[in-house]
């Protein structure tokens, strides 16, 4: 497989520690209130280097769709910063947050990442027909390729399988070149084999093309592919570990799942 | 099962609710017409039994028949020398007689012309008449009257002012009282004048006759005796009826006025049951789709179908039982509304509260109840067949039930569809015009069964230029596309209201252009003066003619007029026309026989009558007539059908014959041939110049005339469309209804396309999109479908009568353009929402 085309250049091209594709700082959001309150993101600090896979991992509930979510600009916090190359996303209208997604980023969900009526090539478009651009044809025609759609392009979602209509999604997700590509739990419905494929093409979209990746993972297995694991728990960045393999992703998880004493009521 | 049924309720308020409108809505139409009718009814008897209160007889000249299409009959006056055989009977204590007939009121110089009548009548104090004088006096001596409060406040007269009552005589009186007719101001669009009984019969020229004596019994004396012994007094020669029986006859002939609005009303609440039962069928469709999964668990529980099913049901029977409820309270408000439309196009019904009879809302409730159960069995039959299995599997097909029917069942959706189109092309090539009504039920329900079927492609077709907007157009077409069972019936909901409205406006307008059309080819007059009023047989009095035909610029003078007799049994009209003068203002062709022998009494027959009864000349016909009974008229002549229709009634007598079988005495038309080298306008000026006591009298120039014909037909059309929007109303509520559980169903579709981009905007325009497309889709389907019937319709009707299709192409596309428009804002409310909604709350539903 080649990715020829040129990765999107780095805001900060100085050698060696590329300027980072987003940063975080400080972030909390809260939900709820009184006895119900739940601090979701509660002083999240999250660097997420350009042109490299990231995994996030944390235990169920320590706030790692909030963070995705928020880095995104699908959602407010309540405090801190977060920075997308120049742009200061907290400070964004929802009208500029819809165009910044739709311009500048890219997402995979877990489930549901297509439109039923819409065939498996006009769901990969969605982005730029929604902006009213056409797409690039060989960008285009080279995403089909490397992902093998080719011949599933005029089929419709129901006609797919789970591994297809995550890898259209990934196309989906990529095929603005977006800055930055947001994966939530992208493999959970997955089996290993369709999983695995699915992750080496996002590691090589990262090393080969430079595409940043950001992915939120509760699979060890996964977290391997990337470059490097950021943890949260409770809301909080718990350490990062880089170049991640399965044994040292678990010891870390394992350390993390011990009861937390704050979280104890 | 009763509880979960109570629990889902409770737990799905709004689309609940929006069921409940559906049934609301439908309910109060129904409950509106039945209201107004009952209120109407129940008026007209309290009018007229207000009147007959502190009276036990009348006594009148006997008549064949009391009344005719709502039109009481004119009698002979009475001599004094009755008044005088009643007083003598023993029985009877005193007698009133009473003189009435019409008079114009005239103040400050500017006739009052009511909606209904003008009434001239002799003062009766109580207990003969129900007036009561509420400020000043009784009219005492010549020269004064009594108006009714109401028409007084309308027109600002005061006792102590002067005004003019114009009979054939213009007579000036003086206001000195005021009157309320029992609790009331007066009676609705009419109004009263009341003068001394010497007045009225010299205003009347009734000499020293009376039309009416109104008697009471002596004490102790029982009514059937007293009426026994007036009877035996007087012979057969008088109609001697207990106060009772002539105010329930009067009233009857006045609800008989009112019957075809009736009919009407009643029509149009099957077409608002028949838009809601789609649209409640549509929407417990969709409900139970989106249920399937929750429906699929409880079969896995351990459910029977038996329980789904009665799960569903319990749910319509508890939403139409409560929208029956709701649906007849707001009835009431409806019936108010509905009488104001009705005043808005000159039809006002009694005023007084609505009433609200028992009946009326037992017969809405359960039309409410059933009309729902019956449009969720399929719905509930649906649910039956989930299977549990559903319940396990990862993704649920929430359009639920779009398996594609096998071609045989494909084939067989189709036969009512053939065989109503077959209906309407047997009419077209000759079947009597009934068959249309089958023919247009198969049509609809045809195309209800084929819809899903054809759906897909038509809304395809239809949605094509929607691409033009890009993506979301594309998705909104997809999503009408895609649902073809529920686009189906919400567009077929609204389709049949546009129906409905293209069908009346196509027949409407056919019928206008032949009444006006064949008017301008027979009709030659230069000038025709008829009355600007909508009485049913024309109101001129005889003066008018007098004064035209005397006019140095007038060469020729023609009159018209109307009868009502009974053919059989059946009401019917006739034309009276002068045979010698008719050709010089009309241009007729007789088939058979002539005109001129008319003048030896005989009848002429319009030649589809002859057709229709196989007459020829030289046969005998019997005709009832009211004043004079049965009578033998030789048939001697054959008129044209054009010609007869331009004359407006089938069958022809002269005025001779009239005169001799009626006893009204009032003109329709007086037709008008211009001298040689008189202009126009100078001719205009003289009639107008001698017809200045006749403010009703309009003159019309003959092209003038020819649109005059249509204005009841286009006063009908108006008011017939305006009930029709309602049902519009509803249907475009069904699309707001449907949009809106079609947007809750893609909620993550919604969330999905915001986060990938989708501005608010843009999802939307493509929920606006959609509700555009549907209301295009029904707009299509409804006027193909009302345009195909109506033509149908008037070819059909064309074979007996000279009519042809007109299609009033602005009309239609003014319907179109307003369905679109309505289907925007229909659109509005749903669109609001998808756009609102939380994109991560959509990514999160599952
Ligand atoms: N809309 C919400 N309302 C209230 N609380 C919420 C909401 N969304 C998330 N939370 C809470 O915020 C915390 C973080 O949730 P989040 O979804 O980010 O966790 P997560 O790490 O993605 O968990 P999982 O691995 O299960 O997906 C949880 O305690 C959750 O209950
Ligand atoms: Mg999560």
């Amino acid at each position: 497989m080649t990715l020829l085309t040129t990765p999107p250049s780095p805001t900060d091209a100085s050698p060696g520690a590329p300027a980072p594709a987003a940063l975080a700082r400080g972030l909390v959001k809260v939900y709820g209130r009184g006895s119900t309150e739940v601090r979701a993101l509660d002083g999240a600090d999250v660097t997420i280097p350009a042109g490299r896979l990231t995994a996030v991992m944390g235990p169920s509930g320590s706030g790692k769709s909030t963070l995705m979510h928020a880095m995104a600009g699908l959602d407010h916090v309540d405090e801190g910063s977060i920075r997308l190359g120049d742009t200061e996303v907290t400070a964004l209208s929802e009208r500029q947050r819809t165009l910044l997604r739709r311009e500048r980023l890219g997402f995979v969900f877990q489930a549901f990442n297509l439109v039923p009526s819409l065939t498996a090539e006009e769901n990969i478009t969605l982005p730029l027909r929604l902006a009213g651009r056409s797409a690039d044809r060989t960008w285009l025609a080279e995403l089909v390729a490397t992902l093998g759609l080719g011949d599933r392009l005029t089929h419709r979602p129901s006609e797919l399988s789970g591994g297809q209509q995550q890898r259209v999604a990934v196309a989906r997700a990529l095929v603005t070149r977006p800055e930055i590509v947001f994966a939530d739990e992208p493999t959970g419905n997955l089996d290993s084999r369709h999983g695995h494929a699915l992750l080496a093409f996002l590691q090589r979209a990262a090393r080969e093309l430079g595409q940043t990746v950001v992915m939120v993972t509760h699979d060890p297995t996964a977290a391997s592919f990337a470059d490097r694991v950021v943890f949260l728990a409770d809301g909080r960045v718990a350490g990062e570990l880089t170049d991640p393999t399965v044994p040292t992703v678990l010891a870390r998880m394992a350390g993390l799942e011990q009861p937390a004493p704050r979280a104890e009521v | 099962m009763w509880h979960l049924t109570l629990r889902d309720v409770v737990a799905h308020r709004a689309r609940f609710a929006l069921t409940l409108l559906a049934v609301v809505l439908a309910v109060t139409f129904v409950s509106g017409s039945l209201l107004l009718t009952d209120t109407s009814d129940h008026l007209l008897d309290e009018q007229f039994g207000t009147a007959a209160a502190g009276v036990d007889l009348t006594v009148r000249d006997a008549a064949v028949f009391g009344a005719a299409m709502g039109v009481e009959v004119d009698r002979d006056p009475l001599g004094p020398d009755v008044v005088d055989r009643v007083r003598s009977v023993e029985a009877v204590d005193q007698v009133m007689p009473v003189a009435e007939g019409q008079g114009l009121l005239e103040v400050d110089g500017e006739a009052v012309v009511p909606s209904g009548a003008s009434v001239l009548t002799s003062w009766a104090p109580e207990p003969f008449g129900a007036f009561a004088v509420r400020e000043g006096r009784a009219p005492a001596a010549a020269g004064e009257v009594v108006l009714d409060v109401a028409t007084a406040t309308a027109a600002g007269v005061g006792v102590g002012d002067t005004v003019a009552v114009l009979t054939d005589l213009r007579t000036d009186l003086e206001v000195v009282g005021l009157a309320g007719f029992g609790d009331a101001d007066g009676l609705p669009g009419a109004t009263i004048a009341m003068v001394t009984l010497d007045d009225a019969q010299r205003m009347l020229e009734l000499g020293d006759g009376v039309s009416e004596l109104r008697v009471t019994a002596a004490d102790g004396a029982s009514v059937p005796d007293v009426l026994a012994a007036v009877r035996q007094a007087l012979g057969d020669d008088y109609d001697v009826a207990t106060a009772q029986d002539t105010a329930a006859a009067s009233a009857d002939a006045a609800k008989e006025q009112l019957g075809s609005l009736g009919l009407v009303l009643t029509a149009m609440s099957a077409a608002a049951v028949l838009v809601g039962g789609l649209l409640i069928a549509n929407t417990f469709a969709i409900v139970t789709s989106q249920r399937r999964r929750e429906l699929a668990l409880l079969r896995a529980a351990g459910a029977t179908s038996g329980q789904v099913t009665r799960a569903v049901l319990g749910e319509a029977v508890l939403i139409g039982v409560l929208g029956g409820v709701l649906g007849a309270a707001l009835g009431v408000l409806a019936a108010g509304g509905l009488r104001s439309v009705m005043a808005a196009f000159g039809l006002p019904l009694p005023e007084g509260v609505t009433v609200v009879s028992a009946s009326s809302v037992v017969v809405s409730v359960v039309l409410g109840l059933v009309v729902t159960v019956v449009s969720a069995v399929g719905a509930a039959r649906r649910a039956a067949r989930v299977a549990p299995v559903e319940a396990l599997r990862a993704s649920v097909d929430l359009a639920g039930g779009r398996t594609s029917p096998s071609r045989a069942r494909r084939a067989l959706r189709g036969v009512p569809l053939a065989l109503g189109l077959a209906g309407v092309a047997a009419v077209v090539a000759g079947a009597p015009v009934m068959v249309l009504v089958p023919a247009a039920v198969a049509t609809v329900v045809g195309l209800a069964l084929l819809g899903p079927v054809l759906m897909p492609s038509l809304a395809r077709l239809v949605g094509a230029p929607l691409l033009r907007t890009g993506v979301t157009g594309h998705l909104a077409r997809e999503s009408a596309a895609r649902a073809p069972r529920r686009t189906t019936s919400t567009a077929m909901a609204l389709a049949l209201g546009l129906a409905l409205i293209a069908f009346m406006t196509v027949v409407a307008t056919s019928l206008r252009e032949g009444m006006t059309g064949t008017y301008r080819e027979t009709v030659t007059a230069d000038l025709v003066v008829e009355s600007a009023r909508a009485e049913m047989l024309g109101g001129l009095s005889t003066d008018v003619a007098h004064h035209v035909g005397e006019l140095p610029e007038v060469a020729a003078m023609s009159r018209l007029r109307y009868g009502h007799w009974l053919d059989g049994g059946q009401t019917s009209a006739l034309s009276a026309i002068d045979p010698a003068t008719l050709a010089e203002v009309t241009d007729l062709d007789m088939v058979a026989g002539s005109l001129d022998a008319l003048a030896d009494g005989g009848v002429v027959v319009a030649a589809s009558v002859a057709e229709e009864r196989g007459l020829e000349v030289g046969d005998t016909v019997t005709m009832t007539f009211s004043y004079t009974g049965d009578q033998r008229l030789p048939v001697v002549g054959v008129l044209d059908s054009v010609d007869a229709q331009a004359l407006s009634t089938g069958w022809f007598v002269s005025l001779d014959t009239y005169a001799a079988h009626f006893t009204e005495d009032l003109d329709a038309s007086v037709f008008v041939r211009a001298a040689d080298g008189v202009p126009a306008d100078e001719v205009r000026a003289a009639v107008e110049g001698v017809l200045a006591d006749h403010p009703t009298a309009a003159v019309r120039d003959q092209a003038a005339a020819a649109e005059a014909r249509g204005a009841t037909v286009d006063q009908v059309l108006g008011l017939v469309t305006v009930l029709l929007v309602l049902t519009v109303v509803i249907a475009l509520l069904g699309i707001t209804n449907t949009l809106a559980l079609s947007v809750a169903e893609r909620t993550r579709e919604i969330g999905l396309l915001r986060a990938v981009g989708g501005t608010r905007r843009q999802i939307g325009a493509m929920v606006r999109s959609e509700a555009v497309l549907v209301a295009a889709i029904a707009g299509a389907l409804g006027l193909a479908l009302g345009v195909g019937l109506g033509a149908a319709t008037v070819t059909a009707l064309g074979r007996s009568a000279p009519l042809a299709i007109a299609l009033p192409a602005g009309r239609l596309a003014v319907v179109l353009v307003v369905a679109v428009v309505a289907g925007l804002v229909a659109g509005l409310a749903p669109s609001r929402r998808a756009a609102r909604m939380d994109v991560l709350q959509a990514i999160a539903t599952h």
